[in-house]
């Protein structure tokens, strides 16, 4: 026997992993689907605001089936979840504060002369 | 059971892959400041810039919406590759590991290429990081993504050669890893958002989301 040997890996161990093997594969699927989707929707003669909804919804889809699946988020410990929700939120927060910010046409400039 | 369980540290969480995610959540407000900045511009500067001859250029006109709808399927299916790569090192399957992660590489240097060419074109074009307010949001922003793919390619290949001296094995080396694949990941999704946010918009409305097409007409 080899001084390296690697310990046997558990059978239920080998079955979560290859039951997570093929939620990876139809997941790609998917995210293929709903990349060509994007590309179509912006194309189509519909509303501005219709459109902008549409791909937010498949963008944020996308982005949070990559980040529960592929890095494993939904299988893993809670804290890792809420620490990567936390960045998110403070990223989304800072998004908005600017947007908000810099909205100047909203503002009453007459106020200020 | 959660993947973290065995690892014996307080938290039960492995504290190479808590520093990963932290590092992560601290790169979401990173990416999140360079992606608000640019739409800000975009909104406050709906032209699109003036090249060397001094026309002003539409931004729609600009893109090459092909290539870079290629280069994020290019990046989704490294995503795959990678979560294959990780669930091969988890079954001990070291072979399997070195195929995807070699896909991987490949995949992410197919994507930094598109993105060479992309830059090349736009510097053509008369699109520079110095004339226009879109020109530096879009390299420092698009250019800090792609600084993100070469580094986690050179780590992919560090991994790959590093598996051959037989000391990437067991849980220590699935873990590595996976917080390799964490940081893949990580730069896929924020070319999810970069994508939509940057290039499809632009394609909104007849005359742009931003209405820059008008804007380019008016004398």
């Amino acid at each position: 026997m080899s001084a390296h040997a690697e310990p046997a890996i558990d059978a239920n161990f080998l079955a979560e992993e290859t039951r997570r093997y093929h939620h990876f594969i139809t997941l790609a699927l998917w995210l293929a689907v709903i990349t060509g989707a994007e590309i179509v929707v912006i194309f189509l003669p519909l509303p501005v605001a219709l459109v902008l909804t549409v791909l937010t919804v498949m963008s944020v889809g996308k982005f949070f089936a990559v980040v529960l699946w592929f890095m494993h988020l939904i299988y893993d410990a809670r804290l890792l979840f809420w620490l990567f929700v936390a960045g998110m939120g403070l990223a989304c927060a800072t998004f908005t504060a600017l947007i908000a910010l810099f909205s100047f046409e909203r503002v009453d400039t007459a106020w200020f002369s | 059971m959660s993947d973290s369980a065995a690892a014996p540290t307080s938290t039960g969480i492995d504290h190479k892959k808590l520093i990963m995610w932290l590092f992560l959540a601290s790169d979401c407000m990173f990416f999140g400041t360079l992606i608000s900045t640019h739409l800000l511009y975009r909104k406050l500067y709906p032209t699109g810039f003036t090249d060397a001859e001094g026309h002003v250029r539409f931004v729609q006109n600009l893109f090459d919406i092909e290539l870079t709808s290629f280069s994020t399927f290019i990046l989704l299916m490294s995503s795959f590759l990678m979560a294959l790569a990780v669930s091969a090192m988890h079954k001990g399957q070291i072979a399997s590991f070195r195929r995807n992660v070699l896909g991987v590489i490949l995949f992410g240097l197919i994507f930094l290429g598109c993105q060479v060419y992309e830059f090349t074109h736009f510097y053509h074009k008369g699109l520079t990081i110095q004339n226009s307010v879109f020109g530096s949001t879009f390299y420092v922003l698009t250019g800090t993504h792609g600084t993100h793919v070469a580094i986690g390619v050179l780590w992919l290949v560090l991994l790959y050669f590093y598996s051959f001296t037989g000391k990437l094995r067991g849980h220590i080396g699935a873990l590595d890893v996976e917080i390799a694949g964490l940081y893949w990941h990580f730069v896929d999704i924020v070319w999810i958002i970069i994508f939509t946010v940057v290039y499809l918009v632009e394609y909104l409305g007849p005359n742009g989301i931003w209405g820059s097409a008008v804007a380019t007409i008016t004398p």
